[in-house]
């Protein structure tokens, strides 16, 4: 830098959070003494407004050119104190700040040390500050579209509240109708309310929405770009139906060669399909699809003389020759509302659910309750002899969730609640059916859940405190092996009929998505989101959001709230119309970069690619990075070999004088 | 080893109009050495030749070429590179290839199973060079010294490269023309000669080691002997910022032997040169190879196989069981 570096250093107390254990008048006195340091202050809160205003006054008053600011993770106010240097007139880089809260303060308890420490933290900082080069960030155009992966409920939602909102809306659902998991259950808990009832007009305006484009039966296969500008491809399967004509009348699948043959997925295998569907039927769009693994025409060539849907579909819709068609677009803005799987009860054996038939899970229990289901709505069961009706009625709740033995120690979060769901409506269709729940801890955290499961055990339902160890099987009845834990006995009690209360999990498939968008995922395997408390529906990269049960199990109340709360921080790009693009990137030295593209596999964000350069005359590979798209992470300068590759106010001349300071070498 | 053929493919291939020169060795000028040969044409193939002591990896010498500024108006020269290369060798080419440091259209590769070199200075210990032209030979197993009396046998286990010993494989991993028959690999796949320092706790390692880099000269040698070491501007020259100090001590010498080791690791090919030029005897084989098997047993990766792998640096798994990391 020509002009002489001028130093301001301020040291926050945080309240008492730094200054209870950090002397922070020692440190001050000792930033005063630093070389170019010209003012050197504390305060009780630097990042309110009077903590501001004395870096501002100081900019203006002492001709301030660089600033270190002493207090918490950069994480946190980084931001707040660059704008203050912005409206100062100085360039918002030339700040350093100084971590004496969450790497000093917060893990040390000898003042003595801890006061020692944020001195060699402070002198570190004033080491680098003074290498800052003058930063400035850029705005580009933002497209004014959204991307949303997964049409469950979360993806309804947050679809109908930016196309509300004015904006182009791409839903892209993977299955063949919208609706996602809620539109399996029967009634919701707490208040009951049909789940058809409250989701089905959800799901017809989505699909009548002027603004919503909705992608049924596609998949995202390609995301480029950055927040504001990403490039996407989505292949749309063959349905083998052409879905203007299709007119959702079903007579194609009443004649299907192979109708009624196969498990289907929407009733979790008990109803049974053709090989053309319509998964459930308030399906959104209500089109047939033809499952190309299934048909007889698509697998061998020939499905009997002629096909019968074909024969059968008047307006003839049936189009084998149909293929999948990619589709491109851009978006300005990206929400993956992927969803969960339901644990899968075949890794606790214990409990014989691929033994025995009257060992369900809660899931298939709420087919086995819904009007619609494969029983109308009847609860049967076959006990392995005949179809009953179960009068004793057993509820295992946490199976698959806080269960170290299965890899899942997170709790599900809704079964505790859909257990006492699913039991009252038993009490409601066989009154005279002794229920029993099985239970660790009964968790009705929400609003209206104490109130309900209150009510559910005053219908006579009786609650168990014990994990049982084993099902098995006496005579016709299943026995469940448990010791009550409330008074120490252990029990073999008999039912007809045991649900399986099955947690939640992220999607086997959640793969996929995760390495199209370059995703985190947290300890439990659910998408992370960017910070747990403060930006619950963000991820890691700017411009994709969270929804729903992809980010962690929830409850439909739950999941439309961060369906919303995601909706919301999409918009902001698209109602802006720019995004700013952040200066603090890596830049390559070109003269010495080898071209061996180490950085280009590594960069988490593919923000590098390698270009021909002419070097003295022979044409050479370097390595170029997209701006728009770098997050200044440092991966890639982390793999460098010949350091070429260096994320800017981070580069090696600007840490190492940094690390030399923290060593005491001056 | 059939020279005549050696020579007969050398010839052919020199003399094609796209290739520049073909890079091999030849007999030295002293006693029983070799020295590296570039071939401009195929009058020149008559001194080829490939025997024990043809130890020095010539893939180092296809980066090491100069790109010197091409005045306005004229192409660079885009001729080829023709290389002889034993099975280490050609695991160096792969290893190039897969970073880029030279492109598969810029070279031809010709292959040699390689039965096993010499170590020249366990075969000086027992037989002293004279200024007299001697030669190695393969005899079955072992080595023949033809010198001017009688031929004399020497025993394999008594001169053979030590990492020659542990090689895993001698038939090169890449050619685009092979001379002679494969070999029959020799070695235990999972053996990296470490065994003995591994064994030793970590207070008497670092005295191991303290003894050996204090000896070291910083020569630079080694790097510039290794195939892989030929970044434009390498960071143990680098001035601004000085990671290394000029300072020839245990501990600037420390900090330039773990910044090259790490540099290597899964990238070393286990070729053996840096040890080899080494005029201190440090033992460096023994610290890449240590990290090579490191790589290959907690990443499943091994380097210089296949020309078309992603780098060790940049690949990643996510099934990758990262049982080292706490
Ligand atoms: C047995 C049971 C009973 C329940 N009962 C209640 C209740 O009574 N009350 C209550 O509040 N909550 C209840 N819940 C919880 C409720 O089901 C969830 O909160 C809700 O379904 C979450 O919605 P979602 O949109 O996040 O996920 P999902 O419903 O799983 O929807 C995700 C959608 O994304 C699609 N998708 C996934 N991956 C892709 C991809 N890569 N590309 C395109 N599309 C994709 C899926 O096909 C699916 O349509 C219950 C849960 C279970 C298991
Ligand atoms: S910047 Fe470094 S890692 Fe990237 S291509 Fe250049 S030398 Fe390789
Ligand atoms: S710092 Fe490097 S690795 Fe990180 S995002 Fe930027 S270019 Fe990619
Ligand atoms: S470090 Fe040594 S053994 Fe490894 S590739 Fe380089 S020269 Fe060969
Ligand atoms: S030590 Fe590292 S930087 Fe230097 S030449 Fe070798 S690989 Fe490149
Ligand atoms: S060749 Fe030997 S002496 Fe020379 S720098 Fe390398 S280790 Fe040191």
């Amino acid at each position: 830098m020509t002009e002489k570096p001028k130093l301001g250093v301020y040291i926050c107390h945080c309240g008492i959070n730094i200054a209870a254990t950090v002397d922070v008048e020692a440190v001050t006195e000792f930033a005063q003494s630093l070389p170019n340091v010209v003012v050197a202050r504390n305060y009780s809160y630097m990042c309110s407004d009077p903590g501001q205003l004395l870096i501002k006054d100081d900019i203006q008053e002492s001709g301030l050119n660089r600033v270190v600011v002493a207090s918490c993770s950069p994480r946190m106010h980084e931001p707040t104190f660059r704008k203050a240097l912005q409206e100062a007139g100085l360039n918002p880089y030339y700040l350093e700040m100084a971590n004496i809260r969450e790497q000093d303060s917060w893990v040390h308890q000898d003042r003595e040390e801890a006061t020692a420490k944020a001195k060699e933290l402070v002198a570190a900082a004033v080491a680098k500050v003074r290498l800052l080069e003058p930063l400035t960030p850029r705005e580009v155009d933002a497209e004014p579209a959204a991307l949303i992966i997964g049409a469950g409920i979360a993806g309804i939602q947050a679809a109908l509240d930016i196309g509300d909102a004015g904006f182009k809306v791409y839903l892209v659902e993977q299955s063949p109708s919208v609706g996602g998991r809620m539109a399996q259950l029967d009634k919701t808990f707490p208040t009951l309310d049909c789940s058809a009832c409250i989701l089905t007009p959800k799901m017809v305006d989505v699909a009548n929405h002027p603004n919503i484009e909705l992608l049924a039966y596609s998949e995202v296969e390609e995301v480029s770009g950055f927040v504001g500008n990403f490039d996407v491809k989505v292949r749309k399967k063959a349905r083998y139906v052409d879905v203007s004509k299709c007119t959702g009348c079903g007579d194609c699948a009443e004649a299907c060669r192979v109708a009624g043959r196969f498990p289907n997925e929407f009733e979790e295998g008990m109803g049974k399909r053709g090989a053309i569907y319509l998964p459930f039927p308030q399906a959104v769009p209500a089109k047939y699809t033809i499952d190309p693994e299934r048909c007889l025409f698509l697998t061998r060539g020939r499905c009997g003389k002629s096909p019968k849907c074909v024969d059968a579909c008047q307006p003839g819709a049936i189009d084998f020759e149909q293929k999948d068609e990619i589709v491109t677009f851009k978006v300005g803005a990206i929400i993956v509302a992927t969803g969960f799987d339901v644990f899968d009860a075949a890794k606790k054996p214990e409990y014989g659910y691929t033994e025995f038939p009257n060992v369900i899970t809660g899931l298939e229990m709420e087919r086995l309750v819904s009007a619609s289901g494969p029983t109308g709505g009847e609860i049967l069961v076959d006990n392995g002899e005949e179809q009953i009706v179960p009068k004793e009625i057993a509820f295992i709740q946490c199976v698959g969730s806080r269960d170290q033995s299965v890899g899942n120690e997170y709790c599900s979060r809704v079964c505790c609640m859909y257990t006492a769901k699913q039991a009252h409506l038993i009490k409601d269709k066989i009154p005279d059916a002794k229920v029993k729940v099985y239970y660790i801890d009964v968790r009705a955290f929400g609003k209206g859940f104490e109130e309900f499961y209150d009510r559910v055990r005053r219908e006579g339902i009786r609650y168990v405190r014990g994990n049982p160890s084993e099902i098995f099987k006496r005579g016709n009845k299943l026995i469940v092996k448990v010791e009550d834990t409330l008074t120490a006995t252990p029990l073999e009690d008999e039912f007809d009929l045991v649900v399986l209360a099955v947690g939640l999990e992220p999607r086997a498939d959640d793969r996929k998505t995760i390495d199209l968008l370059r995703l985190s995922q947290s300890p439990d395997r659910f998408l992370m989101e960017a910070h747990p408390k403060l930006r619950p529906v963000d991820t890691a990269s700017d411009g994709i959001f969270l929804a729903g049960c992809c980010q962690g199990p929830k409850d439909i109340p739950d999941t439309v709230a961060q369906a919303k709360g995601a909706a919301a921080s999409a918009l902001i790009p698209l109602a802006r119309g720019k995004v700013s693009i952040d200066a603090q990137v890596a830049g390559v030295i070109e003269d010495t970069c080898r071209g061996c593209g180490f950085c280009v596999s590594i960069c988490p964000y593919t923000a590098i690619e390698l270009v021909e350069i002419n070097r003295m005359g022979h044409m050479v590979e370097v390595a170029r990075v997209n701006e728009a798209l770098c997050k200044g992470c440092g991966s890639c300068s982390a793999g460098c070999l010949s350091n070429s590759i260096q994320p800017k106010s981070f580069r090696d001349r600007q840490i190492l004088p940094q690390i030399a300071a923290l060593g005491g070498i001056k | 080893m059939d020279l005549n053929q050696l020579r007969k493919v050398a010839a052919e291939v020199v003399s094609r109009d796209d290739v520049k020169y073909l890079i091999g060795w030849r007999r030295g000028t002293f006693g029983y050495r070799v020295a590296p040969y570039f071939v401009e044409d195929a009058a020149g193939v008559d001194e080829l030749i490939f025997s024990p002591l043809c130890i020095s990896n010539l893939a180092t010498y296809l980066t090491l070429v100069e790109k010197l500024p091409v005045p306005r108006g004229q192409e660079p020269d885009k001729r080829k590179v023709a290389l002889l290369v034993k099975g280490c060798d050609s695991r160096a080419v792969a290893q190039l290839l897969v970073e880029k440091g030279v492109k598969r259209e810029e070279i031809v590769v010709v292959g040699l199973p390689c039965p096993g070199m010499i170590d020249r200075d366990l075969l000086a210990e027992k037989y002293p060079e004279t200024d007299k032209a001697a030669e190695l030979r393969w005899n079955g197993e072992d080595f023949l010294l033809v010198g001017e009396g009688e031929d004399i046998v020497i025993p394999r286990a008594e001169v053979l490269a030590e990492k020659c010993r542990l090689c895993r494989h001698p038939n090169p991993v890449l050619s685009d023309i092979t001379v002679g028959e494969p070999v029959k690999p020799w070695a235990a796949a999972d053996d990296s000669g470490v065994a003995e320092i591994e064994a030793k706790g970590a207070a008497e390692r670092w005295d191991y080691w303290e003894e050996q880099f204090s000896k070291c000269v910083r020569c630079y040698s080694c790097k510039s002997a290794c195939p892989l070491c030929y970044c434009e501007d390498c960071i143990l020259d680098r001035l601004d910022p000085i990671w290394v100090n000029r300072a020839v001590n245990f501990s600037e010498n420390t900090a330039f032997h773990l910044a090259r080791a790490f540099h290597l690791a899964g990238r070393c090919v286990e070729c053996g040169e840096c040890e080899r030029v080494c005029p201190a005897g440090i033992p460096l084989g023994k610290l890449n190879r240590k990290l090579a098997q490191t790589v290959r047993e907690e990443y499943g990766f091994e380097p210089g196989l296949d020309p078309e792998a992603e780098p060790f640096q940049a690949s990643y798994k996510p099934d990758d069981p990262e049982e080292f990391i706490l």
